[in-house]
């Protein structure tokens, strides 16, 4: 699935189908990007990464600090430009932040003079859209997420799962069609973690976005993919992509499965195979 | 609930603290026979105190000092949030003014109050800006400060979700400096306090530091006891109204994160 071999063109020369016939949403291409460090050295952040996403994939990125896999999800979240190469969504280049891409960082990043409700509603604020609908929309999102009676809370009375949670609720404030998330878990304890995949797992069913999920975690990166990008660093690039075929709906049981061991094993030995490299280097 | 009856706990501590205090001093004075012109008991500062209420001699002093230090406090915060604005959101201006208030703030605004009786005359007016001057450049480091204070994360955060620079602004950048900008205003609220006194101190012929003096060359000392007192509870309340006002508008910052005095 990697690279633009599998694709075809329709005869605008602009919608990509891919071998399965499902339209590619994203498109990534020879994609680039070069820092130029302080002490004027080049860092290849991204190279020659490709990579097509369907409508309604789980994409799960994985990889150690420093392979890039933040700098390719600030590309595609608009936030960055690349030094080369093509990222398009839905047929454009992406230049700039889009309206249907709702974002979760790692860190919460809620605004703390403003409600939890507020922040919800924020996307829509900044449109200044301050319909009915906006509200009721909001409303039922922090239901959803089980947040009903913390919607006249400030940030700073919650605890750091419900923050995080808050801020998937205002990603999915604008019923984006593609969800980018920046290690959304990795600053909360591994029993809240797991707690939150769950979590995620039910958003992605129910809502079925498309989703760009970085983490650094195997586990988790195995149990929420449809595909794993494994990422691999100096120069930034994609060493693998791997189908996770295990059944859904998936739980906590399913990481106890021969499968899913397997696959976890099958990236740990690739980022080996990379360590081995770099130590006889 | 329990925070509560704690912090009651320290402020019974802190009271019986100052009667013990006060009470050593009293005694101290009244065994060792020391001359009130060195230092005068508590009870004839209390006495001073009740005359220069009593007598009405201190209506006018008190109101001309502050009347200086809250025109003076206002005009110097209101210059310092603009021009400290100004340089945080105008790099232009910035590059042109910044090297001159670096130096200006270098100068002791002191020392440059005997020009200002000079330029402004014996009255009300060179106190004012005396005071204001002093107010100015707490506010402007802190307004600069502040806007500089953004976390990157946020800024992130509010480009992805499609805000507009007037946006970003208003809803992150400004709410993000009232944190470092109440500070710099309690800083100044206590400041004002000293600019006024310093410039009536170079030459008025009325205010709290005209009378300090007055009564000084007079040999009065319990009644310049007396005058400090007054003096340090119009600190203290400009101090706990800049508190107040400072929980109330940044309420996000929980007590023990709050910007201290130093």
């Amino acid at each position: 699935m990697i690279g633009s071999s599998a694709q075809l063109k329709n005869r605008d020369g602009e919608r990509v189908v891919d071998a399965s016939g499902k339209p590619a949403l994203i498109r990534i291409v020879n994609l680039e990007k070069r820092f130029n460090t302080r002490s004027g050295e080049t860092v290849n952040a991204l190279t020659n990464v490709n990579l097509d996403i369907r409508e309604g994939e789980f994409i799960s990125v994985v990889g150690p600090s420093g392979c890039g896999k933040t700098t390719l999800l600030r590309i595609l979240a608009g936030l960055e430009q690349a030094t080369s190469g093509v990222a398009e969504c839905a047929g454009a280049q992406i230049t700039e932040p889009r309206p249907d891409v709702g974002v979760v960082f790692q860190q919460a990043t809620l605004l703390p003079w403003n409600t939890v409700l507020e922040n919800v509603m924020l996307p829509a604020s900044l449109r200044n859209d301050k319909s009915e609908a906006v509200f009721t929309r909001a409303r039922g999102l922090l239901a959803f997420m089980g947040l009903q009676d913390f919607a006249k809370k400030y940030p700073f009375e919650l605890s750091g799962g419900m923050q995080q949670r808050v801020s998937i609720c205002r990603a999915l404030m604008r019923e984006p069609r593609i969800l980018l998330m920046d290690e959304p878990f990795g600053a909360l304890d591994a029993m809240t973690r797991e707690a939150m995949n769950m979590e995620l797992m039910r958003v992605w069913s129910e809502e079925k976005k498309t989703v760009v999920f970085i983490t650094h975690s195997i586990p988790e990166a195995v149990l929420l993919g449809d595909r794993v990008v494994v990422m691999s660093p100096r120069p930034g690039r994609i060493s693998e992509v791997i189908d996770v075929d295990v059944g859904r709906p998936r739980s906590l049981q399913t990481m106890g499965t021969p499968r899913f061991g397997e696959l976890c094993d099958h990236i740990r030995t690739i980022f080996g195979a990379q360590s081995m490299t770099a130590t006889s280097l | 609930m329990s925070k509560n009856s704690s912090s009651n706990k320290n402020r019974i501590q802190s009271i019986v603290l100052a009667v013990v205090l006060l009470a050593v001093w009293e005694g101290v004075c009244r065994v060792f026979a020391i001359s009130p012109i060195v230092l005068p008991t508590p009870s004839s500062t209390i006495m001073s105190l009740y005359t220069l209420f009593a007598s009405g001699t201190i209506w006018p002093h008190l109101w001309a000092t502050l009347f200086e230090i809250l025109l003076g406090f206002v005009l110097g915060c209101i210059a310092g949030l603009v021009v400290g604005a100004m340089i945080s959101l105008i790099p232009a201006f910035e590059r042109l003014v910044y090297p001159y208030l670096v130096a200006l703030q270098t100068l002791p605004k002191i020392a440059i109050a005997p020009l200002f009786i000079i330029w402004f005359g014996y009255g009300l007016t060179s106190k004012v800006v005396i005071t204001a001057l002093v107010c100015f450049f707490p506010v402007l480091v802190s307004v600069i400060a502040g806007f500089h204070s953004t976390d990157k994360d946020q800024l992130d955060m509010m480009k992805a979700f499609g805000a507009t620079k007037w946006q970003v602004l208003v809803r992150l950048r400004i709410p993000s400096a009232l944190v470092l900008i109440f500070a710099g205003l309690e800083i100044a609220a206590v400041l004002a306090v000293i600019g006024a006194i310093v410039g009536e101190f170079v030459g008025a012929q009325v205010g709290l530091g005209y009378l300090v003096v007055t009564l000084n060359f007079s040999m009065d000392v319990p009644g310049v006891f007396a005058v400090l007192v007054v003096l340090s509870v119009i600190g203290l309340v400009m101090h706990a109204l800049m508190r107040y006002a400072a929980r109330r508008y940044i309420f996000w910052i929980r007590r023990s994160e709050a910007p201290v005095m130093t």
